[in-house]
């Protein structure tokens, strides 16, 4: 009978199933130790020698600076990019444990904006970025932030920001 | 049989009423031994003589003639006694004390089917969680107190939010049903809670793995299914007030419930209020990337919030149809951490700290309002079920205008609103053609109507319908083995909606031209999904042991967002993607649960083994759009296993330990993060109780007091851009009696909890605060009063 049978499978199986129970504890165990994936976080250091622009810098308008960053990767670095926004609302402070001091709060009327993206050649595990930018002579002066971030291949990304000023 | 020792003693109150010469009333109550909490539904029999204890375990009989009369006292959990009573015109108030039986379950395998019996029959692994359960436990939210079940854990942001996560699997892959209509509100959204009263449920349902036969799309990794409370007893009035009171983030709450039937008619309704200010952490600084945030007086700033529910209900019952209707209402407003909103780091001309208590910005606001109708038909040997639903979700997320990228600095706070409707409608029929077989099947269908508003964009606007139609058979073998077989279809229609930017970006064109233009997001596009879904189980008691083998298909089909987003979502630094192209959700999953019951103690094993055919993931990619990192919407099989363990002892008579551990194990094995977990997987974590119960301390009857400590491991398996965290212990202690303060009232219930005993600071991996730094709530003392009449 259809019953009979199922019982006693149920029985084959339920002997079975402590040993299988067992074995799925022994896996979970081992299978810690296959983790080759990489779980590290690329690197951004502005704060050298060479490096673009320093925390508190005072960029004019009119000049052309070259914006230079490390960036640094356990395996392989994939791309960047460079973001200057205004903090004429003092919405955040930077990263870079400098307290640089602000001007009063305003209105943005012709606020300068650069946010552009670029690749890194591939199989590199360190870079120096630079970056040629002009800053405008029509754009409003005041706080800015400069903000750095890069990704590595897995899809980790690492973001610094600076606080800057562009003055006449 | 054997039965324990069944005490019984009469009390000296007098009873009250003779209304005629010859004829008279019995009065009496009947209470739990252990406990002396009163008994509901408790059956007393005599010759032509009848009655059913009412919630504040209370009976009586009019119209009794003078004479000895014996009655049978019976409860399905308890051993039955025969008492013995004499009715003349000085009767006294009969007070029954039952004994709670060991053994009734043998009884009960002849008698009839208790839910407990029920559930071991189904080879579905479920939880069922009681009233009790949920009083005893009860923390800041339905889900938190949950999350002490092996296999349950929480997505959760701040104090009083949270979202269920089934071993390791949360948001819209774990259907929430309330009154058997599917909860609807942004499940996608993970910085808001659920959005139901987590007063007044009487019993939930937790199906651990796939549950899409019966629960359609979304049901991947499980179900929490709240039912409707079962109705009132005849001529029955009863209500309850809980008050609620914490220290950690000054939380005053109350909630009133009350329900009333006469013969056929009966209404309920609940209303609770619940006020908080913001919540302590045991860190008087928060460090986040280089940024440090100090706290003033260790208070997470502006976390507070205020919750409002009310629900009514009416109902009618008679042999063959009862029919309830229930409207409800839950609003919530709450404030997010003010100084990092998602990753953005913010600075705010706002005085956070003038109160603990004032929300300021930014916060979010919602409404969920529900109508749901059930009404149950029994004819012949069929049981019809209707679910009819309407819900409108609305939420706001409210923060101080800045300018982002191209966009510039908004005119209003409203960032985020979403406004959704859906219309559901649920027939089942559950039919018995003989002993053997209950055939159950059924057709779901749902509308949804989802609108956005306000200056951010995450998800566009969509309409979206389904249809699905199942049916499945148990197939009672013997009375200790079932075979449980189903299958289901689903079609859905998708309808999203354009949106563009309300700002101009600047483009660079490849001819070297620029051109502003308001980007576009989110496509007009209309997709199909069919999908099969079908489950296969089997389940063996053997004395005292229980055996559920189960294999499932169940799938989700994609949401709006995954399929059609487009834009940067400024608070997390990222440009989301989202792919036409995806398939629904496919997950395929074993299921194994044994327990087994010994003398005085209990064990049991939940393994499971799931493969995901094509998981949806939001894969962070090493590019870049206007300067934010580019997550993209992509498919990877993902395989997982893992399960739940537990066990409980009684050491001598009352002192009870339980264990309970929970592990999960998920790897993605194909796409582009090959190897790697998946996000917000819940670390291995034991939670080990100890449970006293004391003997009555004058006034303070039945005291009892519980250790809970917890052991979590480090979490290292985690996927871009989530953070490693280390684990953690921490010690929950509470201790609960009741006083009886009237000699005819029910007893006042006392609860006092002392939370994070250690005050130990420590980071949660699935806590959206995890992401900025953010440890969990620090000492907490709380009490709960709950008086039931």
């Amino acid at each position: 009978m259809l019953s009979d049978f199922i019982t006693h499978t149920m029985k084959l199986t339920i002997k079975h199933f402590y040993f299988l129970a067992f074995l799925i504890l022994v896996t979970s165990c081992s299978s810690d130790d296959d983790n080759t994936t990489d779980l590290d976080k690329p690197t951004i250091l502005v704060n050298y020698d060479g490096g673009f622009p320093q925390a508190c810098q005072e960029l004019s308008k009119g000049e052309t600076y070259s914006f230079s960053a490390l960036v640094i990767d356990n395996l392989e670095l994939a791309s960047y990019s460079i973001d200057i926004h205004n903090n004429f609302d003092h919405h955040t402070h930077d990263d870079q444990e400098a307290t640089c001091e602000l001007d009063p709060i305003k209105d943005p009327i012709n606020p300068f904006i650069f946010i552009e993206n670029y690749a890194i050649e591939a199989g590199l595990t360190s870079y120096e970025i630079n970056v040629s930018i002009d800053i405008p002579n029509d754009i409003d002066s005041g706080d800015y932030h400069c903000s750095y971030s890069v990704t590595d291949v897995t899809g980790w990304q690492r973001i610094t920001s600076l606080d800057i000023k562009i003055i006449d | 049989m054997f039965y324990k020792t069944v005490s019984l003693w009469l009390s000296i109150s007098l009873s009250s009423v003779v209304f005629a010469q010859h004829s008279f009333n019995i009065k009496g109550v009947v209470l739990d031994s252990k406990t002396l909490q009163p008994i509901e539904g408790v059956n007393i029999i005599g010759e032509n003589l009848f009655a059913v204890t009412a919630s504040t375990g209370t009976f009586s009989i009019s119209d009794v003639s003078k004479g000895n009369y014996n009655f049978k006292i019976s409860h399905i959990r308890y051993s039955p006694k025969i008492v013995s009573v004499v009715v003349s015109s000085d009767m006294e108030l009969i007070k029954v004390v039952l004994e709670e039986s060991t053994t009734s379950l043998n009884e009960i395998a002849v008698t009839g089917q208790t839910k407990k019996r029920l559930a071991k029959e189904t080879p579905i692994v479920t939880e069922l969680v009681s009233k009790e359960y949920l009083e005893t436990n009860r923390e800041n939210s339905l889900m938190q107190t949950l999350s002490k079940i092996p296999g349950v854990s929480t997505i959760k942001i701040g104090s009083g939010q949270s979202k269920p996560v089934i071993r390791g699997l949360g948001f819209n892959r774990v259907v929430v049903v309330q009154n058997g209509v599917k909860h609807e509100a942004q499940q996608w959204g993970n910085d808001h809670g659920l959005e139901i009263d987590q007063y007044g449920i009487e019993n939930i349902k937790i199906i651990k793995g796939a549950a899409s036969l019966v629960y359609g799309s979304d049901a991947i990794a499980g179900v929490v299914d709240i039912e409707p409370n079962k109705v009132p007893l005849a001529h029955s009035f009863n209500g309850e007030v809980n008050l609620l009171g914490e220290t950690n983030n000054d939380l005053l709450g109350i909630s009133l419930g009350l329900q009333k039937r006469n013969e056929k008619w009966f209404y309920r309704t609940r209303l609770t209020y619940r006020d908080y200010g913001d919540y302590k952490v045991p860190t008087e600084k928060i460090n986040y990337e280089n940024y440090i945030f100090e706290l003033h007086d260790n208070n997470l700033r502006n976390t507070a919030g205020r919750e409002a529910n009310a629900n009514f209900s009416i109902g009618y019952t008679s042999k063959n149809i009862t029919s309830e209707t229930f409207i409800s209402n839950v609003y919530a407003k709450n404030g997010f951490f003010a100084n990092a909103h998602g990753l953005e780091v913010r600075v705010s001309e706002i005085d956070y700290d003038a109160s603990n208590r004032d929300i300021d910005l930014p916060y979010h606001k919602v409404n969920h309002f529900k109508i749901i109708n059930n009404t149950s038909i029994e004819f012949n040997n069929h049981t019809l079920l209707f679910d009819v639903g309407y819900q409108n979700n609305h939420r706001e997320e409210h923060t101080e205008p800045t300018s982002h990228g191209y966009m510039p600095k908004p005119d209003d706070t409203k960032e985020r609103e979403f406004v959704k409707n859906t219309y559901s409608l649920n027939i089942k029929d559950t039919f018995k053609p003989n002993e053997k077989h209950t055939v159950v099947a059924g057709i779901n269908t749902e509308y949804q109507n989802n609108n956005i508003g306000g200056w951010g964009f995450l998800i566009p606007e969509y309409n979206r319908f389904t249809i699905g139609a199942f049916a499945f058979d148990t197939y009672k073998i013997n009375t200790d083995l079932h075979l449980l077989a189903g299958a289901r279809y689903d079609f859905g229609i998708l309808e999203t909606k354009s949106y563009n930017d309300w700002f101009q970006s600047t483009v660079n064109n490849e001819d070297g031209s620029t051109s502003y233009i308001y980007l576009q997001r989110a496509q007009n596009k209309t997709l199909n999904f069919g999908n099969i879904s079908a489950s296969l189980g089997l389940s063996y008691i053997q004395n005292n042991t229980t055996y559920k083998f189960n294999i499932g298909k169940s799938f989700r089909m994609p949401l709006a967002n995954e399929l059609a987003s487009d834009g940067v979502n400024y608070h997390m630094y990222r440009y989301e993607k989202g792919n036409l192209d995806l398939d629904p959700e496919q997950s395929y999953q074993l299921d194994i649960d044994v327990s087994h019951k010994f003398k005085n103690s209990s064990i049991g094993i939940s393994p499971f083994i799931n493969f995901f055919d094509n998981y949806i993931y939001l894969n962070p990619t090493s590019n870049y759009f206007q300067t934010q990192q580019i997550y993209e919407y992509t498919q990877a099989k993902v395989f997982r296993f893992g399960g739940e363990f537990r066990a409980s002892t009684t050491i001598f008579d009352n002192l009870q330990l339980n264990v309970a551990a929970e592990y999960i194990y998920a790897r993605q094995t194909s796409g582009p993060k090959k190897d790697f977990t998946l996000p917000f997987s819940p670390p291995f974590s034991t939670l080990i109780t100890a449970n006293y119960q004391f003997k009555d301390l004058g006034l303070l009857k039945a005291p009892s007091l519980t250790a809970d400590f917890r052991i979590t491991a480090d979490q290292n398996e985690i996927v871009p851009p989530e953070e490693t965290t280390e684990g953690y212990e921490v010690l929950n202690m509470s201790f609960i009696t009741s006083i009886s303060a009237l000699k005819k009232s029910a007893p006042l219930q006392i609860r006092l909890k002392l939370n994070n005993v250690f005050n130990t600071e420590y980071y949660d991996h699935t806590s959206f605060y995890r992401l900025i730094d953010v440890p969990e709530a620090g000492r907490n003392i709380s009490i709960a009063l709950t008086q039931t009449f």
